[in-house]
């Protein structure tokens, strides 16, 4: 082949020689190895599904955070509650006894009145601005005085049950209606409310069978409490998952389009060094001309 | 016999001065693009019929290679079309970054914020996290459809300044036909026009691709469905004409649309582009604006709002797919409108979840809304890196057919220089046969004198 000129083939050297560098260089000074999507069209793609799965995480995250201090301050007034109820029992058990006069029994009628209105109190608990134990009717206080009410009060709430999801297939219920806690199964209200009266009427018998079912009435709170102590553990132990989730997701994404710092300072360096071969082939091949040596 | 000699030895200074005038012309022309260099044709004048010997020019011819030189200008269709593709999509490219404010991330907040409002459905400022969540997907994807038009549009110009440089060419080099056809019925050396014409189709070639025949009126070029360009002395300009799809179109000189049959070139890269490639991505764009809208209006339809009325449209969407990125927009006025309840219970969040599992149930396209999301980005990518690929693998064969081309046609200096020194040798040597002859000539003449004496 007749070679007329070495000067296209060595710009073209040239050319591709920076082209690497600066490739090395920026890959170098950002950590990623995918500067565009056409650098990498299915990394990129890829990308795009991880980021996705990291926004759900995080978000599963935040509901974790958020449901788990609202199932804390349930169960922390579900506490409340059962240390009322003991105290109520106590009472009782103390009207009962036939050597209290009829005066200390309405004193007493008196106390256990104020922990039915505790109880009531802490069945409208409600964590910002959103009533606990109202059902989906959150946003009204679940139980209100009613004078037309054997027991006084009358439960305005309703049975709905709302899920949050803490994960792309676990949901978990953020709320136990109040329905089902207070007025149903050993009804907690209604035994107050009858332990109130059999007290003002001052019959001990009544006493007694008010007081047991009081006792009963505790148990079954007791009962509604197991399933949101078992959310509260499920959630803790989901938050952990969720941890570690972010980590190995954080680090698919550095995999998919990151590059670490060795092997770009390695790049850098073996791209300089080709560039410097081409620049010294160049400096000997571009000044050779036989009128160099035509004296 | 002297006088013989004489005339063979002037013959051979003429001669070789002629040669020395074309590694002349070889040398200054070594740089100049497109130059195919010369060599001078010696032909000896032969000892027959009376004849003595010598030599003389009996022309100038151009070293060229015109099979090389029409598959140069095929790599330089390509690379036109590769390069014009590249630049467009490039532009287009950033509108699909999966850093933030793109389609995919706008569509992560909306779940986030309907997970976020499940937490406490009757909460209206989680309410309004996903209306604002909602608007700005909207956004996301009127943007993302605009971008990609407004691109369109653009090359719209990118065509009409294409056709109008073809134009230019086509009649320049139509002229140069009759010229070059003339001189080489007279046996003249037409070399540096048709230099210059081979440049002039290379410069056409970058902008579109041709097909080209040589006749003996010179050059005939056609577009690749054979739609002539020059025929001999005559140039037929191409036009452009609004289409009734909104995009500048390319007719030929009768009035027929050729804008489909048009490839190879910047025009064909341009129109490749414009025509194919920004049509099949905004075609998926409105695809998946439509369902996905369509997929939350018939949640928000399952649902009630919070005053306990069923869920109204949450996003407003043309009914047909065409359109619908760019004219999609957020349907719901209040916060309250946003349908989470599933029974009616202003605080209940039932539907929440029907919301958040748009996000992994697959649309009509039989793909989930990210992973179709995920389809575009690859597409685009995928389109790019091929460009790119096409364009850095055109460039480097052209270096290798531009050096076999300039190891026929091309002027190597050192080549010249030793010509330069056989060419004066040999000016040399006639002229001291001149010298010789002449010294001889004067001892004839001066012997006649010396008798006389």
């Amino acid at each position: 082949m007749r070679v007329t000129s070495m000067v296209p083939n060595v710009q073209y050297n040239i050319q591709q020689s920076e082209q690497s560098v600066n490739t090395a260089l920026q890959q170098l000074s950002t950590g990623k190895r995918v500067l565009q999507i056409s650098d990498d069209p299915s990394a990129s793609a890829n990308m795009v599904r991880s980021l996705a799965s990291s926004a759900n995480v995080d978000r599963y995250t935040s509901n974790t955070t958020n449901v788990l201090a609202r199932l804390q301050t349930a169960d922390s007034a579900l506490s409340t509650v059962v240390t009322s109820l003991n105290q109520a029992i106590t009472l009782g058990t103390e009207g009962a006894n036939g050597t209290v006069n009829s005066s200390n029994r309405q004193q007493i009628a008196t106390q256990v009145q104020g922990v039915l209105t505790t109880v009531i109190a802490q069945a409208n608990t409600s964590y910002q601005g959103s009533y606990l134990f109202g059902g989906t009717a959150s946003d009204t206080a679940p139980f209100v005085a009613d004078s037309t009410s054997a027991t006084g009060y009358t439960y305005v709430g309703n049975s709905g049950v709302n899920t949050v999801q803490v994960g792309d297939s676990m949901s978990v219920p953020t709320n136990t209606p109040g329905s089902q806690i207070f007025t149903s199964g050993a009804n907690v209200i209604a035994s107050l409310s009858q332990l109130v009266t059999a007290l003002q009427s001052g019959s001990t018998s009544d006493i007694a069978t008010a007081t047991t079912a009081v006792t009963s009435a505790l148990n079954y709170v007791g009962q509604q409490r197991v399933p949101i102590e078992n959310t509260i553990t499920q959630l803790n132990s989901q938050e952990t998952y969720l941890g570690t989730e972010t980590v190995s997701l954080t680090s698919q994404q550095t995999s998919l389009v990151g590059i670490d710092t060795a092997t770009a300072a390695t790049n850098v360096t073996q791209a300089e060094t080709e560039q410097n071969a081409v620049y010294a082939a160049a400096a000997k091949i571009l000044p050779q001309s036989l009128l160099n040596y035509l004296q | 016999m002297l006088t013989t000699t004489l005339n063979t030895a002037v013959g051979s200074l003429l001669a070789n001065a002629g040669a020395l005038q074309t590694t002349n012309n070889n040398i200054a022309n070594a740089n100049t693009p497109g130059y195919t260099r010369e060599v001078v044709d010696l032909q000896s004048i032969g000892t027959t019929g009376g004849n003595v010997g010598g030599v003389s020019v009996s022309g100038f011819q151009s070293v060229r290679d015109e099979l090389l030189q029409m598959q140069i200008n095929q790599q330089i269709q390509q690379q036109g079309s590769a390069n014009a593709q590249t630049s467009s999509l490039q532009s287009v490219q950033t509108t699909f970054t999966t850093s933030s404010g793109d389609i995919g991330t706008q569509m992560s907040a909306l779940f986030s914020a309907i997970t976020n409002l499940e937490t406490d459905p009757s909460n209206s400022s989680l309410r309004q996290a996903v209306m604002t969540a909602g608007q700005n997907l909207a956004t996301a994807f009127n943007n993302t459809s605009n971008a990609l038009t407004s691109q369109q549009q653009s090359l719209n110009t990118q065509v009409t300044q294409d056709v109008g440089q073809i134009n230019q060419l086509t009649k320049q080099i139509a002229a140069l036909n009759p010229q070059i056809s003339t001189m080489n019925a007279n046996g003249q050396d037409a070399g540096p026009l048709q230099d210059q014409q081979d440049q002039l189709v290379q410069q056409l070639s970058a902008l579109t691709g041709v097909q080209e025949t040589k006749t003996n009126n010179g050059i005939t070029l056609t577009t690749g469905n054979g739609t002539p360009l020059v025929v001999s002395g005559q140039s037929y300009a191409l036009n452009t004409a609004p289409g009734s799809d909104g995009l500048v179109h390319v007719v030929d000189v009768t009035g027929t649309d050729i804008t489909g049959n048009i490839t190879g070139g910047d025009l064909g890269g341009t129109l490749k582009t414009r025509n194919q490639q920004i049509p099949s991505l905004l075609n998926q764009l409105d695809t998946l604006a439509n369902q996905f809208a369509g997929a939350f209006n018939s949640v928000q339809a399952s649902g009630f709002t919070q005053s306990g009325t069923a869920g109204s449209n949450f996003f407003t969407v043309s009914s047909s797919v065409t359109g619908s990125a760019a004219s999609i927009k957020l349907a719901l006025t209040s916060p309250a409108d946003v349908a989470a309840s599933s029974d009616g219970a202003s605080g209940s969040g039932g539907n929440l979840v029907n919301f958040a599992a748009v996000q992994s149930t697959k649309l009509a396209s039989g793909q989930t809304p990210t992973d179709s999301y995920a389809n575009l980005v690859f597409q685009v990518g995928s389109m790019l890196s091929t460009a790119n690929t096409e364009s850095s693998a055109t460039t480097s064969s052209l270096l290798q057919l531009n050096n076999q081309l300039s190891s026929v046609s091309g002027v190597s200096i050192d080549e010249e220089s030793a010509n330069l020194i056989k060419y004066q040798q040999a000016y040399e040597a006639a002229a001291r046969v001149i010298s010789t002859v002449n010294s001889l000539m004067s001892v004839t003449m001066s012997m006649g004198t010396q008798a006389a004496a």
